[in-house]
């Protein structure tokens, strides 16, 4: 039965590489449930033998952890519905509305995707500055406020929508601010998760402009957090590790609760075959 | 252009586009625009905010990145990290993606969801976890595998560790991508190809594989682009070390420009790395052929 066989043989393969794929995060989220000697210990078993939580109470104590996390909870959240919006309304404009100059448009948003970020950060830093929006939340949210990669997203989703229905609700009297919003947005949904999920991401993960523009500690976000922790703390591996799991696990979260329409949104909107 | 205009414009739709398309112009010219003015000014200036200089220097700036043995070695750290971590990728996406795609395979969603969890963790945390699993002391990759290797602080294992954490957290990318590039394939030719006796390494040979053409050069330009950029993972993890067998070329831009504070000779290495990463991006297009340029 080489049919059997054949099932068979893919379905490890694709079993081991799963493992492969999530055993770091099962090896970080135990680790964080160790105690310290038995990090360090030399013959090491992957399951806690004595489960505490005093890493997670360390964390917080001597490092104030978790005001980082809710900072950024806020920063992210923020960025992420500004993104969101931004990107439906202009990747609507952009697909449904024909206007002199909206391909040269189109295609110089494009083009901002493959500028590299070491080009514009300088003068943006030296710009916030003389704004005197230095140490204000306002330098790390209006500089977010667009996404080539949305804008991008949404137009390619939004020509799929077929103009009929936006000619049906013209015809009933409706204005374009109405069909937007209670047409064209709610049509969008896949498209908005997958937007939804890389913002959220890459404005929780980003590290270098949070740490040039917030000079005070308290303001401060998770990553710049995570890796002044590791400086400060780096022998309390057990609280390094639940700081580490405390910066993962509410992106991971978002993701298997949104998943069916993310990778549907990226599958559709991504590239046209 | 070639448009069609639509004889009548309602007022909302006017407001609405002008809005609109004057916030888009405005947030792109402030933030973009300008700032990439401003950097290429800078670059032919001895630029540091620090002693608040800024004179000017001709080619000076981009002489020194072109006669500098650090971005020589950092830019062939770059090419072998990126070749390396793209073939990888592409790779392994192609090849699980078609295992996903097989009818012998059952919980496809569970394991797509599965391979793309990495993609969608905070690189700075995921490169934390690496590090400390690199660890020689506390580490558990030494420990499975029953190795004595100090993974992070060897200069010919050093970038070899990075690469794999790299391919780890990226490859569920490429899964993702061809899994819909082979989803939107047409069943009809498959059909004829099975009825004309194709086998199924033939069928995936000259029909599945061209027809995924558009998609492996998406994958392969959005590849070169980011591991252009990447420096995250370097900053954590090894910090360009050990000696500078892990110098990438954003790595030095960053060190440049945020602790040594010299601003015009990072933007003159940007400009460099832009330029670059522009000529591949056109160069990939090029290779893959006409139709789709």
């Amino acid at each position: 039965m080489p049919k059997k066989l054949n099932s068979v043989i893919l379905n490890v393969i694709l079993l081991v590489m799963g493992v492969i794929t999530v055993y770091p995060f099962i090896w970080m989220i135990l680790s964080s449930f160790k105690q310290n000697q038995e990090i360090m210990a030399l013959d090491q078993k992957l399951l806690p033998e004595q489960f505490t939580i005093q890493n997670y109470i360390n964390m917080n104590e001597r490092f104030d952890f978790m005001r980082f996390f809710f900072n950024s909870v806020i920063v992210t959240i923020v960025v992420t519905i500004l993104v969101i919006y931004t990107s439906t309304i202009c990747g609507f404009v952009l697909s449904k509305y024909k206007f002199r100059g909206r391909n040269l448009l189109f295609g110089f948003i494009l083009s901002t995707m493959m500028i590299p970020w070491c080009v514009t950060i300088i003068p943006k830093y030296t710009m916030i500055q003389s704004f005197g929006w230095l140490d204000s939340y306002k330098a790390l949210i209006i500089p977010a406020m667009f996404s080539g990669f949305g804008i991008f997203m949404m137009k390619q989703h939004i020509s799929k929508i077929p103009d009929e229905v936006i000619e049906a609700a013209r015809i009933d009297g409706a204005s374009e601010f109405r069909i937007f919003h209670q047409i064209i947005f709610p049509m969008s949904k896949n498209s908005i998760a997958s937007i939804a999920i890389f913002q959220f991401l890459w404005t929780w993960e980003d590290y270098l402009w949070p740490y040039l523009v917030i000079n005070t500690k308290e303001k401060q976000l998770l990553a710049v957090g995570l890796k002044m922790f590791n400086g400060q703390y780096s022998t309390d591996y057990g609280a390094l590790f639940a700081a580490t799991a405390v910066s993962i696990v509410p992106v991971l979260i978002i993701y298997l609760f949104f998943q069916k329409q993310f990778i549907a949104g990226i599958a559709s909107s991504a590239v046209k075959g | 252009m070639g448009a069609k205009y639509r004889k009548y414009q309602s007022k909302s739709e006017i407001i609405l586009r002008n809005i609109v398309v004057a916030a888009m112009i405005i947030y792109f010219t402030v933030f973009l625009i300008i700032p990439i003015i401003i950097a290429f000014a800078g670059s032919f200036h001895n630029w540091n905010p620090l002693s608040g200089t800024y004179d000017f220097l001709g080619l000076e700036n981009y002489k020194d990145v072109f006669s500098s043995g650090l971005f020589g070695t950092s830019m062939i750290n770059t090419i072998i990290f990126s070749v390396v971590v793209i073939i990888f990728r592409v790779g392994l996406g192609l090849g699980i993606a078609c295992a996903l795609n097989s009818v012998l395979v059952k919980h496809k969603t569970f394991f797509r969801a599965v391979y793309y969890m990495p993609v969608v963790t905070p690189m700075v945390a995921v490169a934390f976890v690496w590090k400390f699993m690199y660890n020689p002391q506390i580490g558990t990759i030494n420990q499975i595998f029953g190795l004595d290797v100090n993974w992070l602080m060897n200069p010919k294992t050093a970038l070899i560790a990075v690469m794999i954490m790299t391919i780890w957290k990226d490859f569920g990318y490429a899964v993702v991508m061809y899994i819909a590039g082979l989803y939107s394939l047409p069943s009809d030719v498959m059909e004829a190809a099975k009825i004309d006796g194709a086998t199924s390494w033939q069928t995936f040979r000259y029909i599945t594989l061209p027809l995924l053409k558009p998609m492996t050069l998406f994958v392969v330009i959005t590849s070169i682009i980011s591991y252009i950029q990447a420096y995250v993972q370097i900053l954590i993890m090894t910090e360009g070390g050990p000696g500078t067998s892990t110098y990438l070329a954003s790595y030095i831009i960053y060190d440049e420009a945020f602790v040594k504070y010299n601003f015009g000779y990072a933007s003159a290495l940007s400009f460099v790395l832009f330029v670059i990463t522009a000529v591949l991006t056109w160069m990939s297009f090029r290779v893959s052929g006409d139709e789709e340029a």
